[in-house]
């Protein structure tokens, strides 16, 4: 797929994902690997964008599944169709088959319904799986999961085993919103995404806010930077420093001082008490050069 | 390459980092995937071996000391993340002195290193800031063997040999004086900080090159949070256990539910069966079970903050309030020589501020020495009569009662009329009874005494009261 960490990291970069060759290295092993990838790090600094990524870098089919609380097999593996068993059964009563053959009828995948994890394992080729936001999802989901992530196969009781066609490329996210297991941990590769380092994160912004003059760019990061080291309820990500340049841009600024953070603050911070935190404060928190 | 592997995962695992056959076979199959090329390699270990983020620091010290001292390597992948390094060669030093002295900083002429620190932490000067690391390290003179357990008293006074204090002082002075803003005073902390590191990196380099792998086991020994003693954590470590125990917490919760949900049809009720089976004309066809009930204790803790006891009293308090729905009610109470009730701070949400605002506004404290006499006394006459038969009682101390008096039946009052008393005493069991503690007097109240002195105990003795 990929045959070098260099091609790895080229190939993401084409797709407007730009990692350090550390992220590139993790990638590049559990690729290899054949290895579950679990990804933490806060919210907004890429962990879904890079399944996404990935899957549109090995031209691949992404399949997401969303987790949440009370998640379980029925929506994360399959169901059978119960409507048209039912009617099958009635079609079987009016051809008078006996109970042997309508039990053998009913339970086959012609009335399976299947999920996103089962959608993966049957896929005909190899796909990207997200399974995103794990730790939203309760314990016993988690054990759920070890089966597919060790062996990339499920048990279904009626029909047996299945085995992955091409074994997927398997990436979850977590916030740490909850602790994992350790067996789940000890199946997967981790990753610990943090916020881009200064020049990371200016590459970022070029990148995504094409037309932004560079003393701006420069300046607003340093200003993300240095915020993001005071103690918030919730840090600005990625994507905010994104939209607050956009914003900046559009409103034709070329150089930040305090009026102009306190009237467009509210796109980099969410939380009342957050800006409330930070407001008296913006005219000692600008960088000065 | 492969036993060096095996050799490190063993080191890890000293160290107090999980790591299972499993992962160890993964970190084999990944260093054979990346080759050997120092950046890749700490990548391929890193990202099989540590599954805990916080465990990662303490993998990158090791991976340092045993694969780059011990190997004899120069390179430093694990350090690259500071991204303001600058890469211009460091220079011998000398030059460095000079051009500091050259501009004649300060009245006094001459570069003191007290001066040549103001000067690198200002300007962010990093080849300056490990020259004086290295400075720092030199001024040590001959190190032996034994230092090595002794590590932060070795590097206070390395610090103290390069002027720190005089420097902090200066640099606080600076703040002051020039009114610089708290991104850059942030920025200076954060050099400091760096400066610090790098001197016990070095040190700590020292005693693996000179003394081989049997202090790098020390070293790996010694870092075990789990078992390093309450009173020895610095602050770094302070903050690390406080993360760890917010995991405790969310772990002994979660525990919690679990089995609850379990056990929930444990005995059969009889009673209720036989009443059943009357309606099926005395066959009991549906079996009737007891419901559990689950015991909320009420709790009631009693923390000396005095000296070394604070941090553990501190801990406990944490713990016990991430989890309180545990509890059907948490009293705390702080004392050294007088008591005083802080249970109302803890109704806010933010742990860290009620932790704080109860550890400075309340009123614990008289003459700075614990008095457990005087304390029983308050607290039997003051606060006896709102707790209730049902409260079980934590008293977290060392019992060093500075040879006052032990006021032994107010202890006694407040053991008849609570359900339980249980001590916590975070000072290693040898040391009871020696001196002015007089652990001996109180046990006989108390229910259980608990040596309680590290995480890992914290966590044993926790699991066994809930």
């Amino acid at each position: 797929m990929f045959s070098s960490i260099e091609e790895l990291q080229q190939k993401l970069a084409e797709c407007e994902y730009i990692t350090d060759r550390n992220v590139a290295t993790v990638v590049y092993l559990a690729l290899k690997l054949q290895k579950p990838l679990l990804v933490e790090g806060p919210a907004g600094v890429g962990k879904t964008e890079l399944a996404k990524v990935l899957a549109k870098a090995t031209k691949s089919r992404l399949i997401r599944l969303q987790c949440y609380e009370g998640l379980d097999e029925a929506k994360a593996l399959y169901e059978w169709n119960y409507q048209k068993q039912l009617l099958r059964l009635h079609i079987d009563q009016m051809q008078n088959k006996s109970w042997e053959e309508a039990k053998q009828d009913i339970f086959t995948p012609e009335f399976l319904l299947t999920r996103p994890l089962l959608e993966a394992l049957l896929a005909e080729v190899p796909v990207v799986l997200l399974i995103d936001e794990v730790d939203k999802s309760d314990e016993e989901f988690e054990s759920f999961l070890l089966e597919i992530l060790s062996d990339y196969q499920v048990t279904i009781p009626e029909l047996g085993t299945i085995k992955a066609l091409h074994i997927p490329i398997v990436i979850l996210t977590s916030n740490s919103f909850r602790e994992f297991g350790d067996a789940l941990k000890r199946r997967c590769i981790h990753l610990y995404l943090d916020y881009p380092t200064f020049e990371r994160e200016l590459d970022i912004i070029y990148l995504k806010v094409p037309g932004i003059k560079q003393a701006l760019a420069q300046q607003l990061v340093r200003f993300v930077q240095t915020i993001r080291k005071q103690k918030l309820k919730k840090a600005p990500s990625i994507a905010e420093t994104i939209d607050w340049a956009q914003a900046l841009l559009t409103l034709g600024i070329s150089s930040i001082d305090e009026e102009i953070i306190q009237s467009t603050i509210s796109i980099l911070l969410k939380y009342q008490s957050d800006i409330e935190k930070i407001s008296p404060k913006v005219s000692s928190l600008i960088p000065e050069h | 390459m492969e036993e060096k592997i095996l050799e490190f995962c063993r080191l890890l695992r000293k160290s107090g980092i999980n790591i299972s056959f499993s992962q160890v076979a993964d970190a084999l199959k990944a260093a054979a995937e990346v080759g050997f090329l120092q950046e890749d390699f700490y990548c391929a270990l890193c990202c099989t071996l540590v599954k805990e983020r916080a465990d990662k620091s303490l993998f990158d010290k090791l991976f340092r000391l045993f694969f780059l001292s011990l190997q004899g390597g120069t390179n430093n992948p694990a350090n690259k993340e500071n991204g303001e390094e600058s890469e211009d060669a460091p220079g011998d030093g000398a030059e460095l002195v000079q051009s500091a002295e050259g501009k004649g900083m300060g009245k006094g002429g001459g570069a003191s290193p007290a001066l040549l620190l103001v000067k690198a932490v200002r300007e962010g000067n990093y080849p300056l800031l490990r020259f004086l690391a290295e400075l720092a390290l030199k001024s040590l003179g001959k190190i032996t063997r034994e230092q090595l357990a002794e590590m932060d008293k070795t590097v206070e006074r390395a610090k103290v040999a390069i002027g720190w204090y005089e420097g902090v002082n200066r640099l606080e002075r600076i703040k002051e004086m020039e009114k610089i803003s708290d991104a850059t005073y942030t920025r200076w902390l954060e050099h400091l900080a760096y400066l610090e590191n790098r001197i016990k990196e070095l040190l700590e380099e020292f005693f693996v090159k000179n003394f081989g792998l049997e202090a790098l086991e020390e070293i790996a020994l010694s870092a075990n949070l789990k078992e390093k003693e309450f009173h020895r954590l610095n602050q770094l470590e302070i903050e690390e256990i406080r993360k760890r125990i917010t995991k405790l917490a969310r772990k002994l919760a979660s525990k919690y539910a679990r089995r609850y949900r379990r056990a929930k049809r444990g005995e059969i009720d009889l009673r209720r069966t036989v009443r059943q089976a009357m309606l099926s004309g005395g066959t009991p066809i549906r079996l009737k079970y007891r419901k559990k009930v689950i015991s909320k204790p009420e709790l009631v803790l009693l923390c000396d903050v005095s000296g070394s006891v604070a941090v553990f009293s501190e801990f406990m308090l944490q713990l016990v309030y991430t989890i309180q729905n545990r509890f059907r009610a948490v009293r705390s109470f702080l004392f050294v020589d007088v008591i005083d009730e802080v249970t109302d701070y803890f109704l806010k949400q933010d742990l860290e501020e009620a932790l704080h605002e109860a550890f400075s506004k309340a009123y614990f404290s008289y003459s700075g020495f614990s008095d457990f006499g005087k304390v029983f006394t308050i607290f039997a006459n003051k606060y006896l009569p709102g707790v209730s038969p049902k409260s079980t009682v934590i008293i977290l101390g060392d019992a060093r009662n500075n040879w006052r008096p032990d006021e032994r039946e107010f202890l006694q009052k407040i053991a008849e009329r609570v359900r339980k008393v249980l001590w916590f005493n975070p000072q290693p069991q040898s040391g009871w009874d020696t001196e002015d503690s007089i652990m001996r007097i109180y046990a006989p109240y108390c229910r259980q005494v608990f040596e309680c002195r590290n995480l890992k105990q914290l966590e044993d003795v926790i699991e066994a009261i809930l």
